[in-house]
């Protein structure tokens, strides 16, 4: 069951030279496919199957084969993301595992931060930890904070902890100790007695998988690792072998947590990599598409069924964060930064016993789906109420796999409206409004936490609801344009496609810089150098190596640090005052004020090693004629609190140069525009729609 | 009239408006006090200065049901671009402490005032006898720092500098101060901005409509969970371990009558003012915020939809006779109502346990205990202080579930600092930091453990403060058969012949090698412990939280090499007897109410409410003095009999009828 549509047609030639990006998500896996001698591109939607992940990847490349005759042996390039990862953890359908640590301190994990979402509540409580109690050991040995050896690990009690681990079924041990940051010792001591003692137990060290100073973030970004290892590397396993079944001779490269790209070899090992791979090759596709259509100031926004995620991107880089929520658990490695609400075309209306309109949190997803599915739902959702002011129902959806069936979504929406007294109309309206509302918290959060002002960013919908809600979520903001880039359904796997190489790497230093000797730096940077060098070979590349060097420094007695960027030249010529001045500046620039006088602390090197992917020439026209375009029909849209006919235009059937205006819809394969009044839109020579808003 | 299903959606926008002001704040605010440990408040008030938006995931959570139109109306001729402040906690009861600085800032759209942006940062340093200007030992409040009474701080967009340089001048950390306060400035510019994009968007009177129908509503969520309580009179007695240095108990007493979807609580009984800087300054607000905190918790425990702000505090009337603790005069110092605050909570909690019993938990830990060192670090000689893990205790245990461990309930707000973060920065050496085995409250759903924190200095005369503790006599409390928990304490030198108990002092001075070991209290148990189910108490003892020993003795199971011994279990449950109190409180307050009881209580308070109010603390304290070996109502009679003929120049008692609000 699935479909696909062509890009620019040209004539096929022989040897051919297809590039294959592919992203599987909750509910579908996308395919984004460039020829890159035609420059033919083709996209592709497959409903998931749950239960043999991986296998829709050979459906979908026979669907290729008929479609586009896309012959495997010829693909050169195959990036993968797969959400195998974080449904393993959501799920808890990892491996059991014990942890090994500082006797006196096994609770570390329990404990986290202390500090709970819900501070409100007298309920509020931490989840189920990944590692319970019981399967904690506590062994004596310590380091102190400068590295020095205050006692060492007694190998008996290790021995005592990895019979009782293996006799109560674990499948793998973390081993985390206090100060493994400065001192990876204890750790590789530990490790090394485990695999001695039982070979066929996998050992992951807080200090080889981040040695990032903390050891609550250092010890549960450990443990996700191992907990999802074994799942990732038979599945990575698995589709290596089923490419080469197909005659596929690319490597697979694998998308990443922090945008980029590694091998599958490399996500045997680091699993925790790639947690979060699809939502940020979203974000990097969203960026990629934005600086092609010269626009270096994005908001993203991607809806889904049950959830919408926001990022920004700004100078035409997405930001980075540490911290993402994986299901219950932070993630401590370096990640695109995404926001996310559980707000999605899929969230359910209801009414309080004071007559006031909720969305959410309760979501009908994908099964049953929002009542105009037509596969049982028959509570009103965000989607019913987009259906019944008449957004949509003017195609089908998902390359063809689902029909909106109006009447269903009518007859949810009319049941809430009888319980306020209202037309039916008119609730959907307030269900949007409720909706577009719950939405601009969340993004209020995020643009104040960040420092920026909205209006002057251009918000880019993507995902099969965002272009649904986009703009009038940008209108509540006072923003100024929308760009919807011609394939919104397929934005994550493009993002795979168009991504680089990129391997992260950390020292923690933790130092003043005022009393530091040069060589502490020096030698942190020639280790990560090399770190990363050797990191890109290994990944098979061959190009020329960007090695991005940044610090994460404070004002002494602040307790959280911030990144900078530092040129290498800092530090090999023992330049302090470089170093500070920057550090300075971004404070200022982050914060509003800097502290000239203050002492600065560096507390960890980051280095980021990236190889450039091939650059792909996607379709551009040649020229835009300026023309209006005509809509195929006129529809009739519930807008505001009338109405209206607006224009219905096919996403197919727009050509660069064209432009209309708003009110309109303009319908496509793979999601539907929703575009309001008082709004200019133009087609671009990328056939991205640009929207702005009139003053 | 607002339209009340568009209702979510301007409670959005107000919410998304009090978000950003509260993350500006965050993001350039100087001190680690407002940056870190999130101790301020934003809001949007209306006309009237009653609070009608707050944030939910940042800042401190006592301040959503806070009215500012006292101080507002202290400070007249607002013009656009004013900025008033206030730290004085005895003009017009919005500060609550001198280091908290609460500022506010009129909101003007076309010439007229239509809103109020305000809120509170926690200075590091007012000034006064102590650094962070915070001691329980202070009896004064000139001893706590610099007052400002309300007055402009900004007129018309310009700071006044003399202001400032008298702050400046007064106070430890002048640039953290100014720096802060600057930050929160800018918070109430972005309030602003945000309240007139609002009134764009809906309108100025769709936007004055609706900042009342958020009030009304909050108040019909309020009216709607109460009238879902049965109508009703309910007394609760919490105690606080220590009033001051004189170490006796401070009582604080809450009769809850619940009626008609309204709420009175009573507070006569509790404790005269205190001779330490442990009072609660409400000004005798029925509704003053500081007193309805515990109220929040539970309203929005028994329904997470809940709107925060001041509407929810309108069913409610609260009585707290001038000069007691929860209600002190000039110049009775405040400087650590956060100790008393905590337990008015759990006073709170406790009387309303009584009314539905089946909703809520048992009691949390209630020690929020803040540890703060200051040692040499032996390498640079330099001079090092720092503040290290708060240790907190466990959540009560739930109706559906145990308590959370070492934190939860109304703890949730505190964050911790790493290990290797504060080994690196400060020299001192942790030996433990973990769950304590035992501490949770036994029940049918388990009280959270407590947290026990043990460290080591390396230098002479290292001085710790931990601030904030208690529960180290009054136990928290069990509720429907549940068991009270475990104990905090705070040890020097454990398992070594240098052990010294140091119960509930909140200072100790420590030479090099020196351990000491600090623990908090747990949550209460909830639900008779012989009906927890077998496995999960074998669970517990597996995984370390309860002992072979406890989980005989408390849970009546066996278990003999890690196994559950069922027969000998079934027989030592079926004769261990079925608790029927609601609570249970432990042997310390048992003891201690066995001597003090409610009718020395009584008297006591009778007796101390019809002296004038600067004797009344000090008679307490004498009468205390004089209870050795004596019980009860007849007790208290000849202990106050012997303090009057010690003291002659005490006044005679005046009879009392009972004190109303205000």
């Amino acid at each position: 069951m699935a479909s696909a549509t062509t890009g620019t047609p040209t004539e096929r030639a022989g040897g051919e030279d297809w590039k294959v990006g592919v992203d599987i998500g909750g509910t579908f896996i996308d395919f984004c496919a460039l020829e890159a001698r035609s420059g033919r591109v083709a996209s592709l939607k497959v409903l998931t199957t749950p239960d043999d992940p991986g296998a829709e990847l050979m459906t979908g490349l026979t669907l290729l084969a008929e479609r586009e005759g896309l012959d495997p042996t010829t693909i050169s390039r195959f990036v993968h993301g797969t959400t195998v990862g974080i449904n393993t953890v959501i799920q808890r359908r990892g491996v059991s595992l014990a942890l090994l640590t500082n006797a006196g301190f096994e609770d570390v994990i329990e404990l986290a931060r202390l500090r709970m979402p819900d501070v409100y509540s007298l309920f509020c409580a931490r989840p189920d930890q990944l590692i319970a109690r019981d399967m904690i050991f506590g062994i004596p040995a310590r380091l102190r904070a400068d590295g020095s050896e205050a006692r060492a690990p007694d190998m008996a009690i290790v021995a005592e902890a990895v019979t009782a681990a293996k006799a109560s079924g674990a499948a793998g041990i973390i081993v985390s100790f206090l100060h493994a940051w400065r001192n990876p010792a204890h750790e590789t001591a530990v490790k090394q007695e485990i695999e001695r003692l039982a070979p066929d137990l996998f050992v992951f060290t807080s200090s080889e998988v981040w040695p990032v100073i903390r050891e609550y973030e250092r010890t549960t970004t450990t443990i996700l690792n191992g907990y999802v290892h074994p799942r990732i590397s038979g599945y990575l396993t698995a589709l290596e072998d089923r490419l080469k079944s197909r005659g596929v001779t690319a490597p697979a490269l694998l998308t990443k947590s922090n945008g980029g790209l590694m091998n599958a070899a490399e996500g045997k090992r680091s699993c925790v990599q790639m947690l979060l791979s699809g939502t940020a090759s979203g974000v990097i596709g969203a960026a990629w598409l934005a600086r092609r259509a010269g626009e270096r100031q994005v908001l993203t926004l991607d809806i889904g069924g049950t959830s919408a995620d926001f990022a920004l991107i700004i100078n035409g880089e997405p930001k980075f964060g540490t911290g993402e929520l994986i299901g219950e658990f932070p993630l401590h490695i370096p990640s695109v930064s995404v926001s996310s609400i559980g707000i999605g075309g899929g969230s359910i209306a209801s009414v309080d016993q004071h007559g006031v309109l909720r969305v959410g949190p309760e979501s009908a997803g994908s099964v049953p789906g929002p009542a105009c599915y037509g596969r049982g739902g028959v509570e009103p959702t965000v989607t019913d109420a987009m259906a019944v002011c008449g957004w949509l129902g003017h195609s089908e959806m998902a390359y063809g796999q689902l029909k909106i069936d109006v009447d269903l979504a009518r007859t949810a929406v009319a049941r809430l409206a009888a319980r306020i007294g209202r037309l039916t109309e008119a609730t959907a309206q307030a269900i949007l409004d409720v909706a577009i509302s719950e939405m601009f918290v969340e993004v209020e959060k995020l643009a104040s936490r960040s420092g920026v002002d909205l209006r002057d960013f251009t918000l880019m919908p993507f995902g099969g609801g965002g272009p649904m809600l986009g703009a009038f979520l940008a209108r509540e903001f006072g923003m100024a344009k929308v760009i919807a880039p011609p394939r919104p359904g397929v934005v994550s796997a493009l993002g795979g496609l168009v991504a680089d190489l990129r391997g992260d790497f950390i020292r923690t230093v933790f130092v003043r810089l005022a009393e530091t000797a040069p060589s502490v730096l020096l030698e942190a940077l020639d280790a990560l150098v090399a770190e990363g060098q050797n990191w890109l070979a290994a990944q098979g590349h061959e190009g020329p190596a960007d090695l991005r060097i940044s610090a994460d420094m404070r004002y002494f007695g602040q307790s959280f640090e911030i990144e900078v960027p530092i040129e290498p030249a800092w530090i090999q010529d023992g330049d302090r005052a470089a170093m500070e001045t920057a550090f300075h500046a971004m404070h200022a620039h982050l914060y509003d004020f800097s502290d000239p006088d203050g002492e600065v602390e560096l507390v960890n090197l980051r280095l980021s090693a990236i190889g450039a992917g091939p650059v792909l020439e996607f379709p551009v026209a040649a020229n835009e004629v300026a023309s209006l375009a005509s809509p195929e029909r006129l529809i009739p849209v519930f807008i505001g609190n009338a109405v209206e006919e607006i224009g219905l235009f096919r996403r197919g059937a727009l050509n660069p140069g064209e432009h209309f205006r708003g009110p309109a819809v303009v319908a496509q394969d793979d999601t539907t525009f929703a575009i309001p009044a008082g709004t200019d839109a133009r087609v671009d020579c990328h056939l991205n729609i640009h929207l702005s808003f009139a003053e | 009239m607002f339209d009340q299903t568009n209702l979510r959606v301007f409670a959005n926008h107000v919410r998304a408006a009090a978000e950003n002001m509260a993350y500006t704040l965050q993001r350039t605010a100087h001190s680690a006090f407002v940056k870190e440990t999130e101790d301020f408040t934003v809001m949007l008030m209306n006309r009237k200065g009653e609070t009608f938006g707050v944030p939910m995931g940042l800042g401190a959570t006592w301040y959503p049901g806070l009215t500012w139109g006292r101080v507002i109306d202290m400070v007249g001729d607002y013009r656009p671009g004013d900025v008033a402040f206030t730290n004085d906690p005895y003009s017009g009861h919005v500060a609550t402490h001198a280091p908290d600085t609460h500022l506010w800032k009129p909101v003007f759209h076309d010439g007229e005032l239509i809103a109020w942006t305000g809120g509170h940062i926690h200075n590091t340093d007012m000034g006064g006898a102590v650094p962070a200007s915070l001691s329980r030992a202070l009896t004064e409040i000139h001893q706590e720092g610099i007052r400002f009474p309300p007055m402009k701080l900004v007129r018309e967009g310009v700071f006044d500098e003399t202001i400032l340089s008298i702050m400046t001048t007064n106070v430890r950390k002048p640039d953290l101060n100014v720096g802060d306060i600057k930050a929160l400035v800018g918070a109430l510019n972005t309030g602003e901005r945000k309240i007139l994009a609002m009134v764009q968007k809906f309108g100025k009177q769709a936007f004055l409509e609706g900042a009342e129908a958020l009030l009304d509503h909050a108040e019909a969520q309020a009216r709607s969970i109460l009238r879902s309580m049965p109508d009703g009179t309910w007394e609760f007695v919490d105690y606080a371990d220590e009033d001051s240095v004189e170490a006796n108990p401070c009582r604080l007493k809450l009769t809850l009558t619940i009626r008609g979807g309204e709420a009175v609580l009573d507070f006569t009984g509790s404790d005269p003012q205190l001779g330490s800087s442990l009072n609660v300054p409400s000004g005798g607000d029925p509704r003053h915020t500081i007193l309805l905190v515990g109220v929040y918790y539970v309203l929005y425990t028994l329904n997470p939809n809940i709107l925060l702000n001041t509407g929810l505090t309108r069913p409610f009337t609260c009585i707290a006779p001038e000069g007691s603790v929860l209600n002190p005069v000039q110049p009775a110092a405040v400087g650590m109502r956060s100790l008393t605050c905590a337990r008015l909570r759990s006073v709170i909690f406790g009387a309303f346990s009584q009314a539905v019993p089946q909703r809520l938990p048992a009691a949390p830990a209630g020690n929020n205990c803040i540890v703060n060192v200051m040692t040499t670090d032996e390498r640079t000689g330099r001079t090092v202080l720092a503040a290290v893990n708060p240790v907190v205790g466990g959540g009560g245990g739930m109706p559906h579930r145990d308590g959370t461990n070492g934190s939860g309930a109304d703890a949730a707000y505190l964050k911790n600092t790493p290990i290797e973060i504060t080994e690196t920065e400060v020299p001192i050496e942790f030996l433990r930091y973990g769950l304590a085995r035992d501490s949770g409250g036994a029940g049918r759903w388990r009280g959270g453990l407590a947290t026990e924190m043990a460290f080591k200095v390396f230098a002479p005369g290292s001085r710790i403060t931990a601030r904030n503790r208690d529960r180290s006599f009054f136990r928290p409390w069990g509720v429907l058969g549940g068991r009270a928990a475990g104990l905090s304490d705070m040890v020097l030198n454990p398992g070594t012949d240098r052990y010294l108990r140091l119960g509930n002092i909140d200072t100790a001075v420590l030479q090099p090698g020196d351990v000491l070991e600090i623990r908090s209290a747990g949550g209460g148990g909830r639900g008779n412990p012989l009906e927890r189910e077998t496995w999960r108490v074998a669970r517990d003892v597996q995984r370390g939280y309860v002992s072979v020993e406890a989980s005989e003795q408390d849970y009546g199971v066996v278990i003999r090499q890690g196994v559950v011994d069922e027969a000998a279990t079934a027989r030592l449950r079926s004769l261990a007897p079925v608790p029927v109190a609601h609570f249970h409180f432990g042997p310390e307050r048992e003891g201690y109410e066995a001597q003090w009881t409610p009718a020395a209580y009584a008297l006591l308070t009778e007796i101390l409410a019809g002296l004038p109010i600067h004797w009344r603390f000090f008679a307490k304290t004498e009468i205390f003095r004089r209870m050795k070996d004596r019980v009860g109502h007849d007790g208290v009679a000849a202990a106050f009999a012997e303090t009057r003929a010690r003291f002659q120049e005490m006044p005679e008692p005046k009879p009392v009828t009972r004190m109303a609000a205000e």
